[in-house]
């Protein structure tokens, strides 16, 4: 399928706190109740329409675990986005948001657009992080925030739809170089250069990549 | 050599006359140069004559100076010239291929590249060295520094990759090589990438999230595709190695739009068929048809290949690869090979089996492309390989479809009238009476795939009939094919013939009793499986005749009067009995070629002889070894002995079996025969199918009445066995406790020993001890009462000055008064000097 643009998200956060859930809500419109820990990394895929335009997002949800944190530094460098996930019913992976936030800092490209995410928000008995304290963290740290629930599908469209808003923006204002693939943009095979600011080169290779597609 | 020379001359100084330094020497004169020199011309000359050395005196170099050549790494980065020829040296020493110059050499053991390679990355630290090396620009390093990487990897790869993987932006490094416009660095990077990439999951996902598929088919289309060099063959093979068994990224891959953008490598133009294939061009393009089979290769998660097979189909793919089928002057390999994926991009998807099965050759008169394939499947000349692939791609077309294999069944069918047109149908027929013996072979598993899992095709090819000899009546084919299993000689149409009647009479009552009724059909099969000779491959036949036998058995209803299913039964537990029937049976799952042949749908042979079962067949044969012997078990009755060894759940199952079976099956019987006998013929039917049903579901319910027996039994047992566990426990428990005491009693008795031995010195210590702590206690008690002595006497002390002071005072009150009164005395005219002058010495003391 043809598409304006493509984006690069990588989903990040301690295990358990419903990263892969999330992606699937998405991606299938489904929810697996059952923890099936992620080893390494996995892919999706999803198109979206922001004003008018078809993008494709391509979204890398990495392994939690400690274990698997070297490997997931990897992704850090090609995103667009980043989807920083903590669980509101269990504090310590609120706590653990400023290592996170440092990782993805120190290994992404400056420009990447951070979304910060309170999942599991059907769980209101179970609160242990309220609403405001995860606004405070994302005002103080210059985020996005939202709380989404992948089990309800709460806000989960939302999520990745803003965070592709955002980046959509920051393309438009001329903040992000198009032009280099490693800032986990692309331009479609059929991009027209109207829309997009200084976009007029990145349209010439986005044409000689898609050569020969249907 | 000459270089050699002159090189150790100018690093070494002229030889002294007469002498002669040995490798060693002078390896490790180098080597101290390396470490000592304080200019860098020397150390850089140093390098280069050890390169020199490292191909001859690969030991000397490794052992003496790999610490050297790391701190050179390290240390003299700013000279890329030394950098490189410290590379180039630890890339020899490391070598995994032998060089020229060691090869009389008896000293160099083989893998000394992999030694030296575990002692460089027993410190991971020098892998990052290296890799820093790669952000050098400079063409000599950056190359030497690959190159070096490659050799690393070919020596170890699992621990390299593991290096590399936790390396900070390690893979990322090596990716963005690849953009590299030098085209020997890139060309190289490729080779890296291939190595790194092999059979490591992590690092492939990361190559891929690098843009690597965007960037490989730009230089596969630079290159021209196809037609391109070898360079198209690495990015091809380093496509492979990410797609391989890596899920998230085939679906990366599929959801990237890419399947679209492999669509010109399969393009063939006119011009080129003339030309014929390259070499080249053959490697390429059979590296594609691999990539294409990777994404719907059937041990993919069925998800995956539909949606792939959805998107072939859509983009033009499976045309492509069609054309490719039917064009003229294709390589043998590419054909087959193109058979196998056309084959895999059609299997159980409807739409694309239907486009397949429209696809016309253009041949005159114009035929169906499936029985041009299929004409060479049963052509004794055509390669071997190809036939195999040409059944895999029939059997795909055949998968799960029932259109196509009762179309299949169809052209066999009297009805189909048009003679003078070939048919699939009439070239599997003729395949299975060739006199070639893979023919047979490939047909009758062909005719076989049409009936798996279609019972309605089942009872359709009973209908077929075949005019065999001009004049004698027409014979079914079932008729046909049970002769030709009595008569043949040859073991894998045996074979062939065998799996076609099971898999055909299995869950087909009808089929059963057509066979019962050959006259033969079960003496062939009772004296198959009696057979006593020894072969791997006779115990195959016997197996497939006792297994036949029991398809017989269980899927009997009753109709042919001699081979009732009880009848049969009997036949089986006196002419074999059960123990020699499921040794039989058991021997067909410990062939070797059934092991090979149960992995995968497509047939993994290297040669004719290993043609013999195929994978279907073992699907059905694992179901039903499990099946059959139940049924089986019931008949035991009379043979149950309450051996020991008889497993506990075997006997309850045929206990089970056998009690339900006495219950219900006789009494269903009559009443039901009572019933059906008083009915009126329409009524028979309905009857008979109620019949049916009441048989199938007392079976049921036998099975389940069975398990829950099998089950309870169990249950018991296992509370049994916990309960022996559980007191076992608690005995050894005991046991624990008063080993645990016994062992703290034997430890006080071992103990004293080494306390013996000092005892005398020890006690003297101890009462010296003793001695100091009264006295140190006897002395603190004197300082105590000392201290309060002390100050007793320090408060009468003060008391006493006070009371002194007091009466100084008195005295000083007394003395004023004195001198009062003196005066007054001498005012009134008294003389006291005496007195006075008397008085004065006592106050002063």
């Amino acid at each position: 399928m043809a598409y304006a643009y493509l984006f690069k998200y990588i989903i990040i956060g301690d295990t358990g706190v419903g990263k892969s859930c999330l992606l699937l809500q998405f991606t299938d419109k489904r929810f697996q109740p059952v923890h099936d820990l992620t080893i390494g990394v996995e892919f999706g895929a999803r198109m979206i329409t922001i004003d008018g335009k078809q993008i494709k997002l391509q979204i890398w949800d990495t392994a939690g675990q400690e274990a698997f944190r070297s490997i997931t530094r990897s992704y850090y460098r090609g995103a667009a986005g980043a989807l920083l996930v903590y669980d509101i019913t269990r504090r310590d992976t609120f706590n653990h948001l400023t290592t996170w936030l440092e990782d993805a800092r120190q290994h992404s490209n400056s420009n990447m657009v951070i979304m910060l995410i309170g999942n599991k928000s059907d769980l209101e008995s179970r609160r242990e992080v309220k609403k405001e304290e995860g606004e405070a963290f994302a005002r103080e740290h210059g985020l996005v925030f939202m709380e989404t629930s992948a089990k309800t599908a709460a806000n989960v469209e939302e999520a990745f739809i803003n965070t592709a808003k955002e980046i959509y923006e920051k393309i438009q204002e001329g903040v992000f170089d198009i032009n280099n693939e490693a800032n986990g943009i692309k331009i479609g095979p059929q991009h027209s250069t109207g829309g997009g600011a200084g976009g007029a080169g990145g349209a010439g290779a986005g044409g000689a990549a898609g050569g020969g597609c249907c | 050599m000459e270089y050699l020379k002159t090189g150790l001359k100018t690093v070494l100084g002229a030889p002294e006359p007469g002498h002669q330094p040995s490798g060693t020497e002078t390896v490790e004169r180098l080597v101290d140069r390396v470490n000592n020199s304080t200019l860098l011309e020397d150390r850089r000359d140093a390098c280069r004559a050890l390169k020199a050395m490292s191909r001859k005196y690969r030991i000397e170099v490794g052992a003496q100076g790999m610490e050297t050549l790391k701190q050179v790494l390290e240390l003299d980065r700013a000279d890329n010239e030394t950098i490189n020829y410290a590379l180039d040296t630890l890339n020899n020493i490391m070598s995994p291929s032998q060089f020229e110059e060691e090869e009389d050499n008896p000293q160099v053991p083989m893998n000394i590249g992999e030694q030296f390679t575990e002692i460089f990355i027993k410190n991971p630290h020098n892998i990052q060295l290296v890799l820093d090396l790669l952000d050098e620009y400079d063409f000599r390093v950056r190359l030497s520094a690959v190159q070096l990487l490659i050799s690393l990897l070919t020596n170890r790869s699992k621990d390299i990759q593991e290096i590399i993987l936790v390396k900070p932006m390690g893979v990322s490094k090596m990716m963005d090589l690849l953009g590299d416009n030098r085209e020997v660095i890139r060309n190289e990077a490729l080779l890296l990438l291939i190595k790194l990439t092999k059979g490591n999951a992590n690092i492939q996902k990361i190559v891929a999230f690098e843009n690597a598929f965007d960037r490989l088919f730009e230089i596969v289309s630079t290159e021209g595709y196809s037609d391109g060099g070898i360079i198209v063959e690495d990015c091809l093979l380093l496509m492979l190695n990410l797609l391989k068994n890596n899920s998230s990224n085939i679906n990366f891959f599929k959801e990237g739009s890419y399947i679209q953008r492999m669509l010109p490598m399969f393009n063939t133009s006119e011009e080129n068929e003339d030309l014929g294939w390259s070499p080249q061009k053959v490697s390429n393009v059979h590296c594609m048809l691999q990539i294409v089979r990777t994404m719907v290769s059937p041990s993919n998660s069925a998800q995956i290949i539909s949606s792939c097979q959805k998107i072939m189909k859509n983009v033009g793919l499976l045309d492509a690869l069609c054309n490719i089928l039917m064009a003229s002057g294709v390589p043998a390999d590419i054909l087959t090979e193109t058979i196998n994926t056309v084959g895999e991009i059609v299997r159980g998807d409807t739409t694309n089996q239907e486009f397949l099965g429209n696809i016309m050759a253009p041949s005159n008169p114009p035929r169906p492309a499936i029985v041009v394939l299929l004409m060479s499947m049963v052509n004794e000349k055509q390669p071997f390989s190809l036939r195999c692939a040409v059944l895999y791609c029939f059997e795909c077309y055949l998968y799960h479809n029932e259109m196509s294999q009762a179309a299949l069944v169809q052209t066999l069918l009297p009805s189909s009238s048009d003679v003078s047109s070939l048919t699939s149908g009439q070239l599997l027929c003729g395949g299975l009476f060739s006199s070639d013996m893979l023919s047979n072979w490939f047909s009758t598993v062909a005719l076989m795939h049409a009936l798996i899992d279609n019972s309605v095709q089942k009872e359709q090819l009973l209908r077929v009939l075949l005019a065999t000899n001009i004049g004698s009546s027409p014979v079914s084919l079932l008729h046909q094919c049970t002769l030709l299993l009595q008569q043949s000689t040859k073991l894998q149409s045996k074979v062939a013939l065998l799996m076609l009647l099971s898999q055909w009479m299995s869950y087909c009552p009808a089929a059963v009793s057509a066979f019962l009724k050959v006259p033969g059909g079960v003496g062939y099969l009772v004296n198959q499986t009696c057979s006593n000779e020894h072969d791997e491959n006779e115990y195959l036949l016997q197996g497939l005749s006792a297994f036949l036998l029991a398809i017989c058995i269980h899927f009997n209803d009753d109709s042919v009067e001699n081979y009732s299913k009880e009848s049969l039964k009997q036949l089986l537990i006196k002419r074999i009995g059960m123990e020699t029937y499921t040794a039989k049976v058991t021997e067909v799952s410990k062939h070797e070629l059934y092991n090979r042949a149960a992995k995968h749908p497509q047939m993994k042979v290297r040669n004719v002889s290993e043609v013999l079962i195929d994978y279907e067949f073992c699907r059905l044969f694992k179901v039903l070894e499990i099946q059959l012997p139940r049924d089986k078990a019931m008949n035991e009755m009379s043979g149950v002995c309450w051996e020991p060894h008889i497993s506990f759940h075997t006997l309850v199952f045929q206990m089970g079996g056998v009690l339900i079976q006495s219950l219900t099956t006789n009494q269903e019987n009559d009443a039901c025969n009572e019933v059906a006998e008083r009915a009126s013929p329409e009524e028979g039917a309905t009857l008979e199918r109620y019949k049916n049903l009441i048989r199938q579901q007392d079976a049921r319910l036998q099975e389940l009445v069975a398990q829950v027996d099998a089950l309870i039994q169990q249950n018991q047992s296992l509370q049994g066995a916990l309960n022996d566990i559980l007191s076992a426990n608690s005995q050894l428990k005991d046991e624990n406790t008063l080993l645990k005491a016994q062992v703290s009693a034997s430890t006080i008795v071992p103990a004293p020993p080494p306390t013996v031995l000092e005892d005398p010195r020890i006690m003297q210590y101890e009462e010296r001890i003793q001695q100091l702590n009264e006295e140190t206690s006897r002395l603190s008690e004197q300082l105590k009462s000392t201290q309060d002595h002390y100050s007793k006497s320090m408060e009468e002390f003060e008391k006493l000055k006070k009371d002194q002071d007091d009466l100084l005072e008195l005295f000083a009150d007394q003395d004023v008064k004195l001198s009062e009164y003196k005066m007054r005395l001498i005012s009134l005219g008294q003389t006291i000097d005496e007195d006075v002058q008397a008085k004065e010495p006592l106050t002063e003391k």
